[in-house]
């Protein structure tokens, strides 16, 4: 009887913890390249130098030499300001979209068409799609000749080479990063939960804001992490094209590319401690958990 | 009494293929507790969601308390509606889910509260205010649904399927307290089911639909005792249906060729049965005697006992005539004797008690036959 009772208890532990082995390879993925790499950056991030043999001199001095700054104030406005902003407009945007594709386009088949639309971009290389900005928002490109030829305006817009520039190209590329989940968020309402609203007396405006827009908000809540994330990431675009606005991802390669391992960790430190705040409160504001039912 | 809502040949296609409702014209009177039965897909939610303002139709009238409903949004018809499937707004508790209608009516914070208390009184959830519908039983949510829809007061109550997803317990007291609250708040109720027992119970009026047609309205006991259609008279309650032929008329006695032989009716609708033909000769298996009783009858018949299904009040016989027709007998349990599987037994019945029914059902072109035996 009681090796029996092992037998049970061995095979019981290993159902019970074999289904923890589905996370193996993700973890290690995750411990090999994003985590120790991270902590290796927060820690190099607490030295005066990174040199060949080794850090040196343990010290605050980056943190302090980045909050004392005067150039602080307007770079983490650039970084987290413009991203959010991009996240807000890719919003506008995305968002009417992903609606208008759920209720208003009835056949699957279109919906299907119109979705594989929005994958176009992503099949031209990356590099193309950066530098393919010139022609179009250049001082001679398409959208300025078209406003000049139709008399729209006189002189051609600014449209690259400052601030504009990450508030067209970021929503535009990041777009499909805030339909998507939207989209998903809206196909899961049961359309008979709307028509419960419509019963109970609810004028389209209030089924709109009370129901469907509360009940897609995990996806919209996705939609702006991806966007948040994917623009804070993205140095190269305000290198090119925001006429040298500086902002904390841009100063991290700058540094770095200048070997000033410790300046560039800590300012890589200060983005994803900031970045991940800034997440933690949107989802305490949105009171995700209530909406995930 | 005035009438709470009134159709006039009401039409919805669903694209080119579906008919849902093939002029659909009825009305109801004030204060009725109305169900509508139907097999599943005969348009009865199609019917509820048109007169909620959920779904358009194509052509017809609609009028609610005799206001054309033609272009009227929902949220400005004086109706209310428990969806199929409750509903329930997932990411408000119960008290919310409640008070959702009353504040889209702009009431005010204290007669809200006072109002959502007393509905939820009603339906017997008072103290699960704060709960959130994934936390509610099956039960739970049906009922808030209910309190949901009752507490804006509509003058037109819609429930779709209220009884179909509980369990027989549940259904029971639901149907009990639907009763009562109705009679409480003297709203207009309209009530669908594909279940005849619970039509029959619950209704005040009784309608029965059949792919987009009307079979009959009435009260539930003209509809069970003098069945417009044989689809009506399949459909509500239990009946043995024989194809037959009418031979003659003697007096108010009519004579028949059926499958099982000769066999004679005074039907109480005589007048409006032609003097030859095909018709539907339906007798209730409650009206069936077996045995001793039998020999008395002025319709007898030989016949098999094949099986029988014990309801704990009543026992039902199946029994296999002739042409391996079945003959359904069913005998109040107090009354039960000791028949055995596989005997013969004399079968009878008072010509009085048959039905005859010319009409196979509302849906043109069909055979009688057809219905009768089920396609």
């Amino acid at each position: 009887m009681s090796t029996l009772q092992l037998k049970m208890g061995l095979t019981d532990r290993v159902a019970k913890y074999s289904r923890y082995l589905l996370l193996l390879p993700g973890f290690v993925l995750l411990l090999l390249f994003l985590l120790i790499p991270l902590s290796m950056i927060v820690g190099i991030s607490f030295f005066e130098r990174f040199t060949v043999t080794g850090p040196e001199n343990l010290t605050l001095k980056n943190y302090v030499a980045f909050f004392t700054s005067p150039q602080t104030p307007v770079i983490l406005l650039n970084t987290f300001g413009m991203s959010l902003l991009a996240c807000l407009i890719a919003f506008l945007l995305g968002y009417p979209m992903a609606y208008f594709l759920v209720f208003r386009v009835k056949s699957a088949r279109v919906r299907f068409f119109v979705v594989s639309l929005l994958l176009v971009p992503f099949l031209i290389d990356w590099s193309v799609r950066v530098v393919a900005w010139l022609p179009i928002l250049g001082e001679s490109g398409i959208i300025n000749y078209a406003l000049m030829s139709w008399g729209v305006i006189k002189e051609p817009l600014e449209l690259l080479f400052g601030r504009s520039a990450l508030l067209i190209i970021w929503p535009q590329t990041y777009l499909l990063w805030m339909i998507f989940p939207s989209y998903l968020a809206l196909t899961r309402i049961d359309p008979d939960i709307i028509n419960a609203a419509k019963v109970l007396k609810a004028p389209p405006h209030r089924v709109f804001f009370d129901i469907t827009f509360k009940l897609s908000l995990p996806g919209v809540v996705m939609g702006f992490i991806f966007v948040f994330v994917s623009a804070l990431g993205d140095y190269v675009t305000p290198a090119l094209w925001a006429g040298g606005i500086q902002t904390l991802g841009l100063s991290v390669a700058n540094y770095a590319a200048n070997f000033v391992w410790p300046y560039a960790a800590a300012l890589s430190t200060i983005l994803v401690a900031i970045a991940l705040l800034i997440l933690y409160v949107l989802l305490k504001v949105v009171d995700i958990k209530k909406l995930v039912y | 009494m005035g009438k709470a809502l009134e159709t006039k040949e009401l039409v919805k296609w669903y694209g080119k293929e579906v008919l849902a409702l093939n002029k659909v014209t009825f009305d109801i009177d004030a204060g009725d507790f109305f169900v509508i039965v139907g097999p599943s897909g005969c348009g009865k939610s199609t019917l509820l969601k048109i007169i909620a303002g959920i779904l358009d139709y194509d052509s017809g009238k609609l009028y609610i308390n005799g206001v054309d409903m033609k272009g009227v949004p929902s949220y400005k018809r004086d109706v209310s509606m428990m969806l199929e499937m409750y509903a329930l707004f997932p990411h408000m508790n119960v008290f919310d889910n409640v008070a959702f209608g009353l504040r889209m009516l702009g009431k005010d914070k204290s007669e809200i509260e006072k109002e959502v208390k007393e509905a939820l009184r009603l339906v017997g959830l008072a103290g699960l205010e704060k709960r959130m519908p994934l936390e509610l039983s099956g039960g739970q949510r049906q009922r808030v649904a209910l309190a949901r829809a009752l507490v804006i007061n509509p003058s037109v109550l819609l429930l779709d399927e209220p009884l179909s997803h509980v369990d027989y317990r549940l259904q029971r007291k639901l149907m009990e307290d639907l009763k009562e609250i109705h009679r409480k708040v003297g709203n207009t109720f309209i009530l669908t089911t594909h279940v005849q027992e619970h039509a029959l119970s619950l209704a005040d009026t009784v309608m029965v639909m059949n792919t987009g047609v009307i079979e009959q309205i009435g009260k539930p006991e003209e509809v069970y005792t003098t069945p417009a259609t044989v689809f009506a008279a399949r459909f509500v309650g239990e009946i043995n249906l024989f194809s037959a032929q009418i031979k003659s008329w003697d007096g108010g006695l009519c004579y028949l060729t059926t499958d099982i032989g000769e066999l004679k009716a005074n039907p109480k609708n005589k007048n409006t049965l032609p003097s030859s033909g095909k018709v539907a000769y339906a007798i209730r298996p409650e009206y069936v005697k077996i045995g001793e009783e039998a020999r008395l009858c002025d319709n007898k018949t030989e016949a098999k006992l094949v099986s029988y299904y014990y309801f704990g009040h009543y026992m039902e016989y199946v029994f296999e005539a002739i042409g391996n027709t079945k003959i359904k007998v069913s005998v109040p349990t107090e009354k039960v004797g000791n028949l055995t599987l596989g005997s013969t037994y004399l079968l009878g019945w008072s010509a009085k008690d048959v039905l005859l029914i010319e009409r196979p059902c509302m849906i043109e072109g069909l055979n009688i036959e057809e219905v009768i035996y089920g396609k």
